[in-house]
């Protein structure tokens, strides 16, 4: 018997190793089942991007059946599955030990861009749900100056009835102006205005000396390929360079990776916190 | 029982389980480094514009982290040594125009590939060009520039020569005859500094963040007024065109794949991971990298072309230094 031992441990890392070797995706299929390459029958999508990401990662790649998205973030978090796609509720019960990696930007759609919500600098606003009962204004109607924002403050629980009124001004400048009159006690630009509206024009400027940011964050996913906290970067960043690239250089393996996001034009990058309900 | 001693063996030695039979599972992941060393990247001369010089440390530093290899920039101080490096494959990879990558494709075709370009806040994955003059200047339209002076940055400049001079044709300029002096100012903060000491009427330059609607907060005029150098009022916009393709991370498609993943990954999680780090090296907030191919360049690569055997046909771009 004690001459099978070594044998047993030699066995033991040769599985280990073929567990590290392989990517397991959890695959959400109503009903749990042991981890398996992808069966001859599968969708041609579904092989393609397989066989993807077997030649681009030199990893065999498995397909994990679980019940649904909580029991997917489960297998996450206790190693039983490499990648996986989450909501928020699912992301929210592994959270510490997981991140998002991924999410799909829609035809159309922008980049997830940062919102700025402030407000004038005088007088203490300790945070975004101080500010329930105040009113709003945008920085113009576009998709990034209206849709944007109230997205993003609707995801942090400002939505619909949250401020007293609405407004919606003609440009970034017109919506700082209402807030420095007073017609208005809350601005919220994306990023990208409250930058232009706060650049000097020498370094040293800041144009935004007199308003206060209160809260600063992009709009939640909806859905995002997530992945433990511990992968190795070099994994994650392949993970990302492949996947962002897919649409264009897999078309077929896109079409199939992306079926969970309707009109997927891409994959785009997210922070690790994309589906955390909480402020970031 | 002397099988699984040699299978252990394999495994020892690094094989993983591709002794055992199955497929080499590290076959990607440790042999390219050793193949590659080190990364070149070519960029331009940072010697204009300090903010370049952040940017190219930040990037530096960064890939060589995310990359696990020493990466070395070689930084060129004109268009062309960017794009011979990359051509004659003494890069790996680089940051250039459209109008660059055009060249370089016209000289090795798909041996260099475009990886990633910014796409803004607002969708637009294109900046533009403009024709400056001072504030105190007859010229009030490109019309008024018949027989005057232009300064053009770069003959592989995007916007500065080869995309303005396509849409010139478009209006019925012919930008080799119209003019009455045409020069190379070398760069864009160079083109607005000739502008500024009246070495010439107009020069063609570069602008972004922002569109002609809305007006520009970036370009070679904004850089030198954030440095004190030049007064934005002193300054007027006759004529605009774009949008021209951003700029573009090309790499040597001949390098290792998973080299190519790792930067194209790498760099497109940048704004969404150290936002912080985005900022600080002059990208504007709510951009974001994202993946294009040579089709994104194919109107670029179409102008080029179309400059080149215009001039061999007809005339020549009679552009000289400024003295």
């Amino acid at each position: 018997m004690r001459a099978w031992l070594p044998l047993a441990a030699i066995l033991s890392l040769v599985a280990l190793s073929a567990q590290a070797a392989s990517l397991r995706i959890a695959a959400v299929t109503g009903s749990a089942g042991a981890c398996h390459a992808l069966e001859a029958g599968a969708p041609a999508g579904e092989t393609a991007y397989f066989r993807l990401l077997e030649t681009r990662l030199g990893r065999d790649i498995l397909t994990c059946p679980v019940v649904d998205r909580a029991a997917a973030a489960q297998a996450l978090a206790s190693g039983a599955v490499d990648i996986a796609v989450l909501d928020p509720a699912a992301y929210a019960l592994v959270k510490a030990k997981t991140r998002a990696i991924l999410t799909v930007r829609p035809i159309g759609g922008l980049n997830r861009i940062p919102v700025v919500v402030a407000t004038k600098a005088t007088g203490p606003v300790p945070d975004l749900a101080a500010l329930r009962g105040k009113s709003v204004v945008f920085g113009g109607s576009a998709q990034a100056a209206l849709a944007v924002p109230r997205q993003a403050l609707a995801d942090q629980g400002a939505g619909p009835g949250f401020f007293s009124r609405e407004d919606v001004a003609a440009d970034a400048n017109a919506a700082a102006a209402r807030l420095r009159s007073g017609a208005a006690g809350v601005l919220a630009l994306n990023a990208a205005d409250w930058e232009r509206l706060c650049q000097g024009e020498r370094t040293q400027d800041n144009s935004c000396g007199d308003l206060k940011v209160i809260w600063r964050g992009r709009p939640r996913a909806t859905l995002a390929l997530v992945v433990r906290r511990d992968i190795p970067d070099e994994l994650r960043f392949r993970l990302i360079g492949i996947h962002v690239a897919m649409h264009i250089e897999a078309k077929p393996a896109f079409a199939w990776a992306s079926s969970w996001a309707p009109q997927a034009a891409e994959f785009e990058p997210t922070e690790a916190e994309a589906l955390a309900l909480a402020a970031r | 029982m002397r099988r699984w001693f040699t299978c252990f063996a394999v495994f020892a030695l690094g094989w993983g389980v591709a002794g055992c039979g199955q497929r080499p599972a590290a076959t990607a992941s440790a042999g390219w480094r050793a193949e590659m060393k080190q990364v070149r990247f070519a960029v331009r001369g940072a010697e204009s514009d300090p903010t370049m010089a952040t940017l190219w440390s930040v990037y530096r530093d960064y890939l060589s982290k995310a990359i696990g290899l020493p990466v070395k920039l070689y930084e060129s101080s004109d268009y062309n040594g960017a794009i011979q490096a990359l051509s004659s494959g003494q890069v790996d990879m680089a940051l250039i125009a459209g109008g660059g990558y055009a060249n370089v494709d016209a000289q090795v075709g798909d041996k260099v590939a475009p990886i990633l370009t910014i796409r803004q806040a607002e969708g637009s994955m294109g900046y533009y060009s403009a024709l400056l003059v001072k504030k105190d200047s007859p010229i009030h339209s490109l019309a008024d520039m018949k027989g005057r002076s232009l300064g053009y940055v770069d003959f592989n400049s995007t916007s500065g020569y080869l995309y303005p001079r396509a849409k010139m044709r478009e209006q019925g300029i012919e930008p080799d005859t119209f003019f009455g002096k045409t020069s190379f100012a070398g760069g864009h903060v160079q083109a607005v500094m000739g502008l500024e000491n009246g070495q010439f009427d107009a020069a063609i330059v570069e602008e972004g963040g922002g569109d002609p609607a809305h007006g520009f907060t970036t370009g070679p005029q904004f850089t030198m007024a954030r440095r004190g150098l030049v007064d934005l009022k002193d300054f007027r916009t006759v004529w605009v065109v774009g949008p021209i393709p951003n700029a573009v991370f090309v790499t040597r498609t001949d390098r290792p794949q998973p080299f190519i993943d790792i930067v194209r990954g790498a760099m497109a999680a940048l704004p969404y991971d150290q936002p912080d780090i985005w900022r600080e090296t002059g990208q504007k907030d709510g951009g974001a990298y994202a993946a294009v191919d040579r089709g994104f360049y194919a109107e670029v690569i179409k102008l080029r072309a179309a400059d080149i055997a215009q001039r061999r046909s007809g005339g020549s771009a009679k552009a000289s230094k400024p003295s």
